[in-house]
């Protein structure tokens, strides 16, 4: 690729991925539709495609003949649908799935720098199911809406040289003509001679239908024309009131409006925009970090001062640390990234694995605008199309089995995400065949994970996190979707290292509900400062539930330890410096216990002292302190002070 | 050197009217074709500067006779005179190669200066 393109291929590659993730998710869409009988299959297949056009055009701008290759027989294929509704079929969509998996690994082979070959075997097959499913037609050119100048076969009429680039064209027609949207037709048709359309509003569909919404288009074209040949071209069409041409993110030429027309800053994307790589919002984050740090620190130096110079050094932090804290505060909001861009996955992946094991599933996603720290979001994919492939491989039942169940032969899988404070809480629930609290507990007493009376000593709602031990499964099958047993501790695993909890209800026969909550964000957190002989640890606020000043010896004892009375239950306390093999506690008398969530259910554990509670920008372990169990993280105190972070399920069970 | 324009219509009426607006104005009407199969055998005899094109017309349409006179030449001016309500027609004659469209009743300036812009010499 020469340096003139190579400019553009981040570009490319990222707007690729947009038109391949619509495209992907308007396929189980339109599978959906077709399923529903709903019949509103029309505008989904004509979104589809202007998605593999798009794509097309794209990769034939930047000589990436194989990837325009491709979505040119998507595009065929697609195009063969919207003529006969007959063709809308399973088969059709997992070919066009298949092309839309296939054209993504190719981009990201294309942002390597490499030239991919669109794999024959694929480009046979979208020919062969093409042809299966055309309508015998004599009209040659079969796509009107965006072809270029005759003649019908060319794939893209004008050559796209190393110039080529977007404009992006605004255009009012005049109040006077009687057929607007005509008119804008054949705008669309002069500058489709130009380039390759990239997109129009409205669409060429609408135009077509005569809607032309305040008689305005706009449209942006990929074309290596100078500008002024684009304007030519306008010249010669009447009754325009006024046109407006841009290079997409270049110069803006001067207006050519006779007429009063107010141009859109930015024509099809609304806000302005900038992409950033990840890795630089990371090291932002970072930097705020540790200018925290730095601004606590320098706080408890100034406590060292004589007290003349105290409110100077005091008024000059405070005033840094709230500059500081309004960064940090803008830098996660840049980090803030909506849930969908995780959720969006979920339909494509659920249809994936009910085809396989013969089932039928909706899924139905509520809540995915909300924003969560991007560092979060990365590690919940995973977890959350595990949770997912597990509620359809074994939650729901097969469609006889529903039907003769009572229930509609079509399972449901909703993912709804809401906020609560400063957590969010994330619910997939399934209306499948339940989780049986019996059958976990007999497989963990089977695996040797528990013993059979504390099995039976579990209350059901305890026994459903059995499930996330390693290798506990009541699956009947091995699936080689899931079932081996080792995704749900790895999910729970995750949660717990975000700072989140993860719950089990269930209702056998009814459905299975798993409830995440996460904090919003990660790097800073409320912890709770406890001393325990010499050290000062601490742990995450939101595992802690309560504390209490306790004189242990008045305790009842059950099982050998001590237990607290909080709320309704009987919370056992352990002594954390004896957790911890820490020499033994020399005071006695009054403790102070901290109510914190152990492994299965609240613990209490017996400190010397609460510090308090504190805003802690938290470090991950490096090797070896993080082969320590029960050491989560790592923060430093004003005083320079380094403070571990515990994990207390981890550390009870070590 | 007047342009040479190319009357397409069935009706009589419409081709003297249409001539009319032509005449004297810079244009010379050099032929006349009362369908579409005798727009395309003029078009060919006669290499106009310009063709107005009726849309609806016996033995072939405007539309079918825009695709084969383009296909012939591609650099053809060809202009639909369409009525009211044949929005998807004028469209599906601007795919087939069609440069523009008058919508009737047109007035002559309007057609004139359509005409204009469409040669490039507004």
């Amino acid at each position: 690729m020469s340096f003139d393109l190579a400019k553009y291929l981040s570009l490319f590659v990222a707007e690729a991925a947009e038109h391949l993730a619509a495209f992907s998710k308007g396929l189980v869409e339109l599978e959906k539709a077709v399923r529903a009988g709903s019949g509103e299959t029309q505008p989904i297949v004509d979104g589809l495609f202007r998605r593999a056009h798009s794509l097309k055009g794209m990769a034939a701008s930047m000589q990436l003949e194989g990837i325009s290759a491709l979505a040119h027989k998507a595009e065929d294929l697609v195009d063969a649908l919207r003529k006969g509704a007959s063709g809308l079929d399973a088969e059709a969509v997992d070919v066009l799935l298949a092309a839309g998996d296939a054209l993504h690994d190719m981009v990201a082979a294309a942002s390597r720098g490499e030239h991919p070959d669109a794999p024959p075997v694929l480009l046979a097959r979208l020919d062969e199911t093409s042809r299966g499913r055309k309508d015998v037609r004599p009209d040659p050119s079969s796509d009107p809406a965006v072809a270029p100048a005759p003649p019908p076969h060319a794939v893209e009429a004008p050559s796209l040289g190393l110039a080529a680039r977007r404009i992006q064209v605004e255009v009012e027609v005049a109040g006077s003509c009687p057929v607007p949207a005509v008119r804008g037709f054949l705008v669309v048709k002069k500058l489709s001679a130009l380039g390759a359309l990239v997109r129009s509003t409205p669409s060429v569909e609408d135009l077509k239908a005569g809607r032309i919404p305040g008689k305005r288009l706009e449209l942006a074209i990929d074309t290596a024309e100078t500008l002024q040949a684009v304007e030519r071209a306008l010249a010669q069409i009447s009754d325009i009131a006024s046109v407006s041409l841009r290079v997409a993110g270049g110069e803006q030429p001067p207006e050519k409006a006779p007429a009063a027309a107010a141009p859109a800053a930015g024509a099809t994307d609304a806000p302005r925009t900038v992409r950033v790589r990840t890795e630089i919002l990371d090291y932002f984050l970072d930097a705020v970090g540790e200018l925290l740090l730095a601004t606590a620190r320098l706080r408890e130096v100034g406590k060292t001062l004589p007290a003349s110079h105290r409110p100077h050094l005091d008024e000059g932090v405070d005033r840094l640390h709230g500059i500081v804290k309004d960064l940090h505060d803008k830098v996660m909001t840049v980090r803030m990234t909506p849930l969908s861009v995780v959720t969006e996955r979920l339909p494509r992946a659920a249809r994936d694995v009910a085809r396989k094991v013969g089932k039928q599933v909706d899924v139905a996603i509520e809540g995915a605008e909300i924003e969560i720290d991007r560092a979060i979001l990365e590690e919940l994919g995973d977890p959350l199309v595990h949770i997912l492939r597990n509620a359809v491989d074994h939650g729901i039942e097969t469609p006889q089995a529903r039907l003769l169940a009572g229930k509609p032969s079509t399972g449901r899988v909703s993912v709804r995400a809401r906020r609560d404070r400063d957590r969010v809480i994330l619910e997939i629930a399934d209306d499948g065949k339940g989780m049986d609290p019996a059958r976990l507990r007999a497989a963990a007493v089977a695996r040797g994970v528990l013993r059979p009376d504390a099995a039976a000593a579990l209350g059901d709602r305890e026994a459903l996190q059995l499930a996330c031990l390693p290798g506990v499964s009541t699956a009947e099958s091995v699936t080689d979707v899931s079932g081996r047993g080792v995704g749900l501790d790895v999910v729970k695993k995750t949660v717990d290292t975000l700072g989140g909890t993860l719950e089990i209800d269930s209702v056998p026969g009814a459905g299975t509900r798993f409830t995440f909550r996460l904090p919003l964000t990660v790097a800073v957190q409320q912890v709770l400062l406890v001393r325990v002989g010499e050290e000062v640890l601490g742990l995450p606020i939101a595992k802690v539930h309560g504390a209490a000043q306790v004189e242990l010896s008045r305790l009842d004892r059950s099982r050998g330890a001590p237990v607290l009375p909080v709320g309704a239950e009987l919370v056992p306390v352990h002594d954390l410096s004896r957790l911890l093999g820490f020499p033994e506690p020399t005071s006695r008398g009054e403790r102070a216990v901290v109510v914190a969530e152990g492994a299965d259910g609240w613990i209490g554990l017996a400190v010397d002292a609460l510090l308090g509670q504190q805003e802690a920008v938290l470090k991950p372990l490096g090797p070896p302190l993080e082969g320590l169990p029960g050491l989560s993280a790592v923060t430093v105190l004003g005083n320079g002070r380094p403070v571990f972070i515990l994990d207390v399920p981890r550390l009870l069970a070590a | 050197m007047p342009k040479k324009v190319l009357i397409v219509d069935d009706a009589i009426f419409m081709r003297n009217m249409i001539k009319d607006i032509f005449s004297g104005s810079g244009f010379e009407v050099v032929g006349e074709a009362a369908n579409g199969l005798e727009a395309v055998e003029k078009y060919k005899e006669l290499r106009p500067d310009l063709t107005t094109m009726d849309i609806v017309m016996p033995f072939k349409s405007g539309i079918e006779a825009t695709r084969e006179i383009i296909k012939h030449d591609a650099k053809a001016v060809i202009v639909m005179c369409s009525a009211l309500g044949q929005e998807s027609l004028v469209m599906e004659a601007i795919e087939a190669g069609a440069s523009d469209f008058i919508v009737k009743p047109f007035k002559s300036e309007d057609v004139l200066s359509v005409v204009r812009k469409v040669l490039g010499d507004a």
